[in-house]
């Protein structure tokens, strides 16, 4: 497929970045931000929630359409939570340390911080919030971030409290768990500003990259989240919640533009077919015995099964919009919202059992031709019907165009629909937390990632790539307090960054080794009590055991404790040995003996104080 | 300019349009964006352009117009809902910030759509306060009235009250009211206006207790953190025993007397009482309002029991088993000689007040203070203000049962 001219087409895209806080506390409780596994829950509960109206009267329409579905939560809790995350106790006051980190990612977008925070309610009713709603507060405004294709504006800071982390879906409704609730977290609205797929995924970079000049925001899978919205003129705007990798973003936004490319020509279609949708009908007698799994699995359990005619569809149903995504999966995805399995339409039938017979019979019956298509949906009377309704719904919106609506991006950078756009009415006060008055001056810039890099250019001696691999790397504070205890810079970034790859490449559970096991490894070797060619064996070490210390891990090693006169003798052994090499080449047997002389030690002793020492013992004899 | 009007606000480089809202602050505007962000913006340092007067009523926002258009069915019970203000009934007041009871029956129905199909409703607002506000002159027109809905053809009763002093009123119309239908108390710890509050599960498990057969004063609250069942506690041995939690009422000294389950919606009673129809309907309203409690801590001054001089009744929450420091007892002594009727409970909460096992305790009973066995120290004093306004031996009546309150037998694992 070739490219789409984009200033053509009028693209209009933005993004939201969700970056979690590395605060010590959440957001509005005392508990420590600390990922869980389930299997670690000490105690369970389950909550129904209720849609309720805003300030100003109002239900929001993605959350009515949530709790439409009736669903049972369960969460689990931990030893690390507590009732604020259960919804049972008042939340405290917004955590002064948050609060902080916020101001300071203000400060790098060049936002203007508010005169007072307001902590909202925004309402969420799919279980992922105990309370029924995320609280958040606008913390900064208009701001901006430089691009290659030009400046992005920033629209909006937010300080919020993440939600729940999804464990599974269960018979009720959905299990979450609790560790996640209530980490800080702050959302970057940026202003529609973006007009390149390019330049989409650059401005998340540059954004990426600010955040993480703070030091104080989680990393790993899960910790930052890009929600994009996209549309192009005469398109409509659609948020894409929920895309995990920043190499996404230009595809999803690519295959974003394609669908509302080919929704327009599919409406531009209908429209000259004069297309209608008609009203939906029971067809169960169609097949009454039909030999289809799904039909007949539904109709055994007392199920119906309905259809709705689409008049002049035919053959737009199976239209393909984006790469394995046609316009009827978007049916099917309504018509699974609300709990059918999905649909079957004429465009792919007779197919999965169903007869052609069954086709002719099913046209029939809701008075469909040949230029119109027919969707069915077979389930339990009440959620086919439902579903039925979704599904006509849908496609009378592809009569009209692009519908307005949030999706859920996939692995495949394509989409699906998730629910309606959320509105204004989805906000109330949170009156249990009173405003805060931040004060900006309170906060120091800290230095640019991309200002670290250079840094340790100019005054390191680091090459550019090791530079950026320390800079932008998980262990960057440890690399500085390494540097500021006296270890070579060169060396610990070696160490850092290289050498825990090879060990974990090896096998080697780098992860169990604290920042306090490399920087005293690192330490022991500034200060000439390990030889650098022990560090592997020493990281090896304190890997399989923890508890030890660097020192302790030195002995446990056998690496303790090589003098120079040791390793004179140990040299002069090798020489000795090999005598008659060293009689023909001279210091040419230099380089064959050194490993010799290595092996020897063991990685005991320090290459440079062997080396010195051989290179004596062979000028001794020539 | 006003809330409700849409407004321009300019401060610094930054301009704001929005809906102007109420603020809790003297120094600041708060003005709702259009994403529906609050946010306050210095008035000092704002200008303010009003681009259209009254966009929104905010006074009377989250009232609805539709009144609900309830159906009577002769096949169901006929309950009577009473509310007296509190958190189920009450929503978010944004001029002060604050939660404040706004409703009253009816738009409990309307909030709480379950309750459809499971009885009549009758609605009747007694009161319209926060629980910390309660007084016995509302908890004598709370009986009134519940004894007029139970003669007018109520099957069943169910009283809305905030939850901090729903134990004290429970208890006094335990005393005032014989009653031959159940009569049920419930509140929510977690306020209407959010999605997660305990208030549907909470109203709908009190119709389903309302229309049992069970003839007493409950309450009936959340059994466990979790939406799926309450306990049925009586309501004279029942305590607020967290400030937050949604299953903060526990009985003390027993289990709970029973339980609905929210998924099947059954009732169940795991020991015995009065059945429906079993009691004829009698109120005795009547209530000795001089009646005080205090709790009794180490080196408190004896001048306390100053202020009671004029009492009709003291209730004494004493240490362990029923004590008072020894320096403590003559000044008792003569307040039971001036006529104060002193009764005395233990702060352990747990447990039968015992005064025979100490040398403190003998010399209390010889000073004339009465043992209310373990009866709850809350529940003694409204049962005191009953039994001295009723009762011409107020001192025998505090140490018998009258309502449940005094267990004959300590068992607390039944």
């Amino acid at each position: 497929m070739s490219e789409y001219d984009y200033e053509a087409l009028g693209l209009v895209a933005g993004l939201e970045i969700h970056q979690q806080l590395d605060t010590a506390t959440k957001l509005f409780c005392a508990c420590p931000t600390e990922r869980r596994e389930p299997e670690n829950a000490v105690r369970t509960f389950s909550r129904y929630l209720h849609p309720t109206t805003s300030e100003l009267g109002e239900l929001d329409e993605a959350a009515v359409e949530e709790s439409r579905v009736d669903r049972e939560f369960e969460y689990l809790a931990f030893d690390t939570t507590c009732l604020v995350e259960e919804d049972d106790e008042p939340p405290g006051r917004v955590d002064d340390e948050a609060l902080d980190v916020a101001l300071q990612i203000a400060d790098l977008l060049d936002m203007t911080v508010v005169d007072q925070a307001h902590v909202m309610r925004k309402i969420v009713v799919d279980g992922s919030n105990t309370s029924g709603f995320q609280r958040s507060a606008l913390i900064g405004q208009d701001g901006q971030i430089e691009t290659d294709a030009g400046p992005v504006g920033v629209e909006d800071l937010l300080l919020e409290e993440e939600s729940a982390g999804r464990v599974a879906e269960t018979d009720a409704g959905v299990r979450y768990s609790l560790d996640r609730l209530g980490i800080p977290l702050v959302e970057i609205g940026t202003r529609p500003d973006i007009g390149t797929p390019e330049q989409a995924r650059e401005a998340a970079e540059r954004i990426g990259m600010l955040l993480r000049s703070t030091g104080t925001v989680k990393r790993g899978l899960g910790t930052i989240r890009q929600d994009v919205n996209v549309s192009i003129a005469d398109g409509a705007r659609v948020e894409i919640k929920g895309v995990q990798a920043l190499d996404q973003i230009d595809e999803i936004v690519r295959l974003e533009v394609r669908r509302q490319v080919e929704l327009l020509d599919v409406a531009d279609e209908l429209a000259e077919r004069d297309a209608a949708v008609g009203s939906p009908q029971d067809v169960t007698d169609v097949f009454a015995d039909t030999d289809s799994g799904v039909i007949r699995g539904a109709l055994d359990d007392g199920g119906r099964v309905q259809a709705v005619p689409l008049y002049g569809f035919d053959g737009l149903v199976g239209r393909e919009l984006q790469p394995d995504r046609r316009f009827g999966t978007e049916l099917s995805d309504h018509a699974k919202r609300h709990g059918a399995g999905g649909i079957f339409h004429t465009d792919e039938l007779p197919a999965y059992g169903v007869t052609e017979a069954e086709v002719g019979a099913l046209r029939e019956t809701v008075d469909a031709g040949p230029e119109d298509a027919v969707a069915i949906v077979a389930d339990d009377p009440e959620t086919a019907e439902l579903a039925i309704d979704a599904v006509a719904e849908r496609a009378q919106t592809g009569i009209e165009g692009v519908p307005e609506e949030t999706r859920d991006a996939t692995d495949e950078g394509t989409t699906r629909y998730l629910r309606p756009l959320p509105g204004a009415a989805r906000m109330y006060p949170e009156t249990d937390v009173p405003p805060v008055e931040p004060d900006p001056s309170d906060v120091e810039r800290p230095e640019l990632l991309t200002e670290t890099v250079e840094r340790y250019q100019s005054e390191y001696g680091l090459d550019a790539g090791l530079a950026e691999q320390v800079a932008y790397g998980r262990r960057m504070p440890l690399f500085e307090r390494a540097v500021d205890a006296g270890v070579d810079a060169t060396f610990a970034a070696g160490v850092l960054e290289s050498t825990l790859t090879e060990l974990r490449r090896d096998g080697v559970a780098v992860d169990r080794l604290t920042d306090e096991h490399l920087l005293g490894t690192l330490r022991l070797v500034a200060d000439d009590d390990l030889a650098k060619e022990g560090v592997d064996e020493v990281l090896e070490t304190l890997a399989d055991d923890p508890d030890l210390d660097p020192e302790a891990a030195v002995e446990a090693a056998g690496l303790a404790g090589v003098s120079e006169d040791e390793v004179r003798d140990a040299v002069a052994d090798v020489v000795e040995r090999n005598a008659d090499q060293v009689e023909q080449e001279g210091m040419g047997a230099f380089s064959a003996l050194m490993g010799e002389c290595m092996g020897a030690l063991r990685g005991k002793a320090d290459g440079e104080v062997v080396s010195d020492a051989l290179r004596e013992e062979i000028g001794k004899r020539t | 300019m006003n809330p409700g009007d849409r407004v321009r606000v300019e401060r610094g480089s930054v301009a704001n349009e929005g809906v102007l809202m109420p603020s809790t602050t003297a120094d600041h505007l708060v003005v709702k964006l259009p994403g529906g962000y609050n946010v306050g913006i210095d008035r000092e340092a704002a200008a303010v352009e009003v681009l259209e007067r009254d966009v929104y009523d905010v006074e009377s926002a989250g009232e609805d117009a539709d009144a609900s258009t309830v159906e009577f069915d002769d096949d169901l019970p006929t309950v009577s809902l009473i509310s007296t203000g509190g958190t189920i009934a009450s929503t978010v007041d944004y001029r002060t910030g604050a939660v404040t009871a706004q409703f009253d029956a009816e738009d409990v129905l309307r909030a709480v759509p379950d309750l459809a199909g499971r009885a009549n409703y009758r609605g009747r607002v007694v009161a319209n306060i926060l629980s910390e506000n309660m007084t016995p002159a509302v908890w004598q027109d709370l009986a009134r009235a519940v004894h007029e809905e139970i003669e007018a053809g109520a099957d069943g009763v169910v009283v809305m009250h905030g939850t901090d002093t729903m134990q004290y009123t429970a208890s006094a119309l335990s005393f005032m009211l014989e009653t031959p239908v159940p009569v049920v108390f419930t509140g929510s710890q977690r306020s209407a206006d959010r999605p997660s509050s305990d208030n549907v599960m909470n109203a709908v498990c009190a119709v389903e207790a309302a229309t049992s057969d069970r003839a007493e004063v409950l309450l009936c609250m959340h059994a466990s953190s979790s939406d799926d069942a309450c306990a049925l506690h009586r309501a004279t041995r029942v305590r607020k025993n967290h400030t937050s939690r949604r299953d903060a009422f526990e009985t003390v000294g027993a289990k709970p007397i029973g339980r609905v389950d929210y998924d099947d919606e059954t009732v169940t009673f795991r020991r015995d009482g009065p059945e429906r129809g079993a009691t004829d309907l009698a109120i005795a309203p009547d209530l000795e309002t001089s009646v005080e409690l205090l709790k009794f801590t180490p080196g408190m001054n004896p001048a306390a029991l100053d202020y009671l001089d004029d009492a009709a009744g003291v209730v004494i929450e004493g240490t362990g088993l029923g004590h008072v420091a020894t320096d403590w007892i003559d000044r008792i002594e003569e307040l039971i000689g001036a006529g104060t009727t002193v009764t005395m409970t233990s702060q352990c909460l747990e447990g039968r007040v015992c005064d025979r096992v100490y040398d403190t305790g003998r010399d209390l009973l010889d000073a004339g203070v009465v043992e209310a066995g373990d009866t709850l120290p809350e529940t003694a004093t409204a049962k005191l203000m009953w039994a001295l306004a009723n009762r011409s031996d107020p001192a025998a009546a505090m140490r018998e049962s009258i309502a449940g309150e005094l267990q004959p037998r300590s068992v607390p694992w039944t």
